[in-house]
């Protein structure tokens, strides 16, 4: 276990700042305030965090936010961002209609 | 499913130059592009390259784009655009959306060429319409002829956020001010200067605390930081701008690097998540390759030349070449790498203070804290000379690995010698003939010819010019300062256009001859 997961280290209450009503993930509309808590809840993996509060889970999956959710979940943590495992990378990379998700092309076809 | 040798996913300058190099030696090669177009940035790139002429030096990013899928073409590449990969699995499986349906490749190599994608800073207003990233700036008006706004300021003074302000102004836009955190500009000197000689402001040590307005941005605040990059009180400016752009670093897009099991760190240097490679872009996953700025945030000329590594490797790793061919190829390609890695920009000089050049100049510190280097600190560099007659005048301060200039003069009056990083000098009894190559040949629009005393207490100044319209002969304005203040009168004497000059024109204005070193760029009155 590394020290960012050692969950029996006190990170510190948490203390409210005067920009927690900044909106971090904007497809989700999570503020920088709820990242924050969220640490605090005990969310201190990236990955706990996006199932937390669905950052970087919206329409840009995460292009414009994650790098700024890390800076945020760092600095709560005390640690360096490059120390953050980051989340999951999964299938499918981009948003995607479940119906051409669902639609696989049958594979003896020239698919383009 | 279907089976190509090489998967190349990304049609941009990497991605392109590895298809091309592995499709010449034989292999079966496909490139996915989930854009409309290919050419990744390169289409957006209207500026001349920088670099010698194996780089394409002086060749504007667009043409260069032409010229590689040109290449492709020939040598038998297959490019699908409009085709998203949305998942790269360890048996090199590469999942593509392609229309309303998901298809599945196999490819025997694959090389991940994706690029990378804008950061964005926080503060408040940053979700208001009217915030974009300076690459969204380029898209609205490199590719699809869109002014993104009529008043914007930029932040962000690296070279993105330097050609992104010229871009904008050349388009018509006024850019009231370039800021940025950092004490120092972070760009070529030469790109700073061709945009604070039209009149552009530069905040060094500045944020944004602030974009105001209600359904998009009608202002924006901004405040000088201390050296902990904390707000200075009492320091605020107000600007009314309908655009804020954002330049402000890259981040590579390795999640299909990730997704595919490959050794991943998270590296500040090299802008992020990447794979561990070697230098030829061998990642943990035989025949998962990458190139360009998904393995570490560069530039495109770099990313060309990793391209061209990163399809021979895949080629030797098929076998279609053998170990001794490889190693000839990549020899060739490391010298031509290496060339490009040196002088004050440098990967390896990143975030340190340089204060000399290699010659030993004291480097202009008005050119790092203003974007323009002083009036008194010009006649220090070797570019810049004082002679009878036309002659001229570079002003070109920083080591950087670029060197058209010595070969656009045919009179041989410019050098730079064996290094091309070193600084171009004007060469001892060269007679100058007015012919204006240099000019039109600098990626840096840092030279300029001047005839300091035409005997009737004029000087005349050649200068680079690439706005619309053209001021026509005896159009009377102003000659502005380095610093983009108006200096003196100017009346436009000629103004000429050619082929060989790549659409950067020569526009020559008459000053008194006291401004011969100091007016620096023409304004209609």
């Amino acid at each position: 276990m590394n020290s960012v997961n050692d969950r029996t280290r006190d990170i510190g209450p948490f203390v409210p700042g005067p920009d927690d009503d900044m909106l971090i993930c904007r497809c989700e509309e999570i503020t920088k305030g709820e990242i924050r808590q969220a640490v605090h809840d005990g969310m201190w993996t990236l990955t706990e965090i996006r199932r937390y509060l669905r950052t970087g889970m919206g329409l840009c999956q995460g292009q414009t936010c994650s790098k700024l959710v890390k800076g945020i979940v760092a600095r709560e943590l005390g640690v360096s961002p490059a120390e953050l495992e980051p989340a999951t990378s999964r299938v499918p990379m981009r948003p995607i209609e479940m119906r051409v998700f669902a639609n696989e092309a049958d594979s003896n076809k020239e698919g383009e | 499913m279907k089976r190509y040798d090489l998967i190349v996913v990304g049609a941009g300058p990497s991605g392109l130059s590895a298809a091309i190099e592995a499709a010449k030696k034989g292999l079966k090669v496909v490139v996915f592009d989930e854009n409309e177009k290919p050419g990744g940035q390169l289409f957006k790139q209207i500026h001349k390259f920088f670099g010698s002429k194996e780089h394409r030096a002086k060749v504007r990013g667009f043409v260069i784009g032409q010229q590689l899928l040109d290449e492709a073409d020939e040598a038998g590449v297959k490019v699908v655009l409009n085709a998203t990969v949305i998942g790269l699995y360890q048996d090199k499986e590469v999942v593509v959306k392609l229309g309303g349906e998901v298809v599945h490749y196999k490819g025997d190599a694959v090389i991940i060429a994706t690029g990378a994608a804008e950061n964005m800073v926080t503060f408040p207003g940053w979700t208001l319409p009217g915030v974009i990233g300076a690459g969204a700036a380029q898209t609205m008006m490199n590719l699809h002829g869109v002014l993104p706004g009529k008043r914007v300021l930029m932040l962000g003074s690296g070279n993105v956020g330097l050609v992104v302000s010229f871009q904008l102004e050349q388009c018509g836009c006024e850019v009231v001010a370039l800021v940025d955190a950092a004490p120092r500009v972070g760009g070529y000197g030469v790109h700073a200067a061709k945009v604070a000689r039209t009149g552009v402001p530069f905040y060094l040590s500045h944020t944004i605390v602030e974009a105001e307005g209600d359904e998009c941005v009608t202002g924006v605040t901004i405040a000088e930081v201390d050296s902990s990059f904390k707000f200075i009180p009492g320091t605020e400016k107000h600007f009314d701008v309908d655009t804020i752009c954002l330049a402000v670093g890259l981040s590579p897009m390795s999640q299909l690097l990730k997704m595919a099991g490959c050794k991943m760190e998270d590296n500040p240097k090299r802008g992020g998540q990447v794979p561990i490679s070697d230098s030829y872009g061998q990642t943990s996953v035989p025949g998962i390759f990458v190139a360009g700025d998904v393995s570490g945030i560069e530039e495109a000329s770099s990313a060309m030349i990793e391209g061209r590594m990163a399809g021979n490797v895949a080629a030797e790793y098929l076998g279609y070449i053998e170990k001794d061919a490889l190693k000839e190829e990549l020899d060739t390609l490391d010298k031509a790498l290496d060339g490009l890695r040196q002088g004050m920009f440098a990967p390896s000089n990143r975030g340190k203070l340089i204060e000399k050049t290699d010659e030993g100049i004291e480097v202009s510190q008005s050119l790092l804290k203003n974007g323009y280097i002083a009036d008194e600190e010009i006649e220090r560099f070797p570019g810049v000379v004082r002679k009878v007659g036309v002659h001229p005048v570079i002003e070109c301060t920083q080591n950087i690995p670029c060197n058209p200039c010595q070969d656009a003069c045919k009179k041989g009056c410019i050098s730079i010698g064996k290094n091309i990083t070193s600084l171009p000098i004007v060469v001892d009894g060269s007679e100058c003939i007015n012919c204006g190559m240099c000019v039109a040949n600098c990626s840096g629009q840092a030279i300029f010819l001047v005839d300091e005393d035409k005997g009737d207490g004029s000087a005349e100044i050649t200068l680079p010019y690439e706005f619309l319209p053209l001021p026509e002969e005896g159009t009377k304005g102003f000659g502005l300062g380095r610093d983009g203040k108006v200096v003196c009168e100017a009346v436009v004497t000629k103004c000429r256009s050619s082929k060989a000059f790549d659409k950067t024109h020569l526009l020559t204005i008459k000053v008194p001859k006291e401004y011969a070193m100091k007016a620096r760029f023409f304004k209609v009155s």
